[in-house]
């Protein structure tokens, strides 16, 4: 389906990414999302129309309940919504059969979540795996190989062994992280990936997605609370009541 | 994936033991009601070892009358003889076909090797005629017989087996284990299960006692005749029967059933304790359902987050649903494993008597029936699993 699937994770230098940047990854046009519970109808996001660029960092802030974590999960295709029309890469996803989407995500898109994520019974290794299992293709070799390095650049490959529980709350996100780069995904979506940890570790975090960004070209859209992280990213998204502001 | 499976599975052992536990128990008791079951099936397949079609059997009760007993029975039995519509008559014992007297003993031994227990019945020459058992080897008793030194015998395939093995027993003599009574073997009959349909092959052995000869009824021993007719025979020969033996014998009762009916009551009698249990069972099976089908929905709904974090990461719905059905397939395997590996002790060790093949039909059906019954409790929560929207792994629990 995609043959140029992990070209901007194997680009190496960061000119050749740049010169990337102004074709569109993920599109957002006119979307709408809107929760229809029984009785009440929340309107998550209004409107929206968004452009984020190949190798762009961006951040999105918003007082809570604004619609942030709806914005993500349909950029990341994991809600569908309302109205409106999402592409991916330069192509549109609204016909799309769930065997479809869940390629797109296993392949173009990582996910890090805020509480990580990380499934308790599975070692740091096979957490790490996990993305790589619902690959077709790839030996238990390979995905051993590759769970290695992506936990080589979060610096844990010496807690391989190791279960969630024995681990702090940093060294979980950066399993996490490792889980979200070892399938090589050309866009990172991060909710709050700092919001439960202290700013000692939260600084760690944001160091390894700006490395991320500037080395691998990886596109990130990342939710945040904090001014200082997202005045470290490139373009910040401010968003109110389920609409763009700024 | 398959190794994944292992991993998950062996990480959350602790969890997955009691579910083993819950289906190797499970497995254990089905295997149990499985063999009753099988094992009454089975023998409700065997052959009887006798006709009881147009045989009846006559009870006479001399009630006070204690003068000339034997002649008297004798006098009747010559005379249904002539009686046209009978075809043969003999005088056994009251443990008669699917009647609820049973007579056994393991008084025969074989060159200091103890019988079995036997089932001991009375026969004479004509038995032959009424019952039809097949004899295999030597023959039925005849007048031959009256001259014999030791009172001759005829025992069935079982008996045989149990106490000769592959050694041809006719012409062997049984002795009792004080060595005071002997018999001679005379024939080998193939099976004879009296009982009921649902009655096991067990031993049998048949004693030459001829009324008209030597044998003396006991002051309480009822009559037992049974009496074979042409086929068609009905109410007028029935009457005519009776009146011959009032006629002889002024004033005894007869009664006539024909065996027909007895088999009948017998067999209604057996089933309604099977039937017990087959309802017993069911409930139990409905119990186990519901058992597995709540740790099931139980386990999904702890793991939903764990769901939707897979189908970001990739996985379908269908899946998901894959991995819930290959989780429990493992898990209930390795149940049934350990069940039968407790249930083949039971054909191991020879327990209760049962065949082999009844065991092994047992471990089977009881298999059959966990893998359908997990199959259908994983089925719905399985599906529920696949429905899991990925987005829930955004929500926050
Ligand atoms: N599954 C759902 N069903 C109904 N309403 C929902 C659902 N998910 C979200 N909402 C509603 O949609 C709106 C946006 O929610 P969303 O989770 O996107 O907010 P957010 O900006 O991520 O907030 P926070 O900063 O607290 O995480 C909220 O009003 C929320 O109540
Ligand atoms: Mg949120």
């Amino acid at each position: 389906m995609e043959p140029t699937l992990t070209k901007s994770a194997l680009l190496p230098d960061a000119a050749a990414s740049i010169s990337l940047k102004n074709t569109p990854m993920i599109k957002l046009l006119d979307i709408e999302k809107v929760y229809q519970t029984d009785t009440i109808e929340t309107v998550a996001l209004n409107r929206v129309n968004l452009t984020i660029n190949k190798g762009e960092f961006v951040s999105v802030m918003g007082p809570s309940g604004c619609g942030k974590s709806t914005l993500l999960s349909l950029m990341g295709l994991l809600d569908e919504p309302t109205g409106g029309t999402i592409e991916i890469d330069g192509r549109s996803v609204t016909s799309y059969s769930d065997r479809e989407l869940a390629r797109l995500r296993n392949h173009k898109i990582g996910f890090i979540f805020q509480s990580f994520h990380l499934i308790n019974d599975l070692s740091v290794l096979d957490n790490v795996e996990l993305p790589l299992l619902y690959r077709a293709g790839l030996s238990g070799k390979e995905r051993r190989q590759r769970a290695h390095a992506a936990l080589d650049k979060v610096g844990l490959s010496a807690r391989t062994r190791h279960f969630p529980s024995q681990l702090s709350g940093g060294q979980r996100q950066r399993v996490a992280i490792a889980r979200a780069l070892a399938g090589a995904p050309e866009i990172i979506l991060a909710d709050e990936p700092t919001g439960n940890l202290d700013s000692v570790m939260g600084d760690e975090i944001m160091d390894l997605l700006l490395g991320l960004n500037r080395v691998e070209g990886t596109t990130i859209v990342m939710v945040t609370h904090d001014e200082n992280m997202a005045h470290k990213t490139e373009r910040l998204i401010r968003f109110f009541d389920g609409s763009q502001v700024s | 994936m398959i190794r994944h499976l292992f991993t998950l599975i062996w990480n959350r052992k602790r969890s997955n033991f009691l579910l083993m536990s819950e289906i190797l128990l499970s497995f254990f008791v089905l295997f149990a009601v499985s063999v009753l079951l099988v094992s009454n099936y089975y023998n409700y397949q065997q052959p009887l070892g006798f006709e009881y079609e147009n045989v009846w059997e006559l009870s006479v009760n001399p009630g006070q009358d204690t003068l000339n007993r034997t002649e008297k029975v004798s006098q009747i039995m010559r005379r249904l003889q002539s009686t046209p519509g009978v075809v043969a008559v003999t005088s056994t014992s009251s443990n008669t076909p699917f009647s609820f007297s049973t007579m056994n003993t393991t008084q025969y031994t074989y060159k200091g090797k103890g019988g079995p227990l036997t089932e001991r019945y009375d026969a004479d020459d004509d038995m032959v005629k009424v019952l039809r058992p097949k004899v295999v080897a030597g023959r039925w008793f005849d007048r031959r017989d009256a001259a014999a030194t030791r009172p001759p015998v005829v025992v069935n395939q079982k008996f045989v087996e149990k106490l000769f093995g592959q050694e041809s027993p006719v012409g062997k003599v049984l002795v009792t284990s004080d060595g005071k009574e002997e018999w001679q073997i005379v024939g080998v009959v193939e099976t004879f299960r009296s009982g009921s349909d649902f009655a096991s092959n067990d031993p049998a052995i048949f004693d030459r006692r001829i009324l008209q000869d030597s044998a003396v009824l006991g002051a309480y021993e009822m009559p037992v005749l049974l009496v074979r007719v042409q086929p068609g025979s009905g109410a007028v020969l029935e009457q005519q029967v009776v009146k011959d033996i009032k006629d002889i014998s002024k004033g005894w009762i007869a009664k006539v059933n024909t065996l027909q009916e007895n088999r009948h009551d017998k067999l209604k009698i057996m089933l309604t304790p099977l039937i017990a249990l087959g309802v017993v069972a069911l409930f139990l099976i409905i119990n186990v359902a519901l058992g597995l089908f709540g740790v099931l929905w139980y386990n999904i709904n702890q793991r939903k987050a764990e769901i939707g974090l897979r189908r970001a990461m990739g996985a379908t719905g269908s899946g998901i649903s894959a991995q819930f059905l290959g989780e429990m397939l493992v898990v209930t395997t390795l149940g049934v494993l350990g069940g039968v590996l407790l249930a083949a002790q039971f054909p191991l060790l020879g327990a209760f008597g049962v065949e082999t093949p009844v065991y092994i039909m047992a471990i089977v059906l009881a298999a059959l029936l966990i893998y359908t019954l997990t199959a259908i409790c994983a089925f719905q929560p399985s599906r529920i699993a696949a429905g899991i929207q990925p987005a829930v792994s955004l929500r926050e629990e």
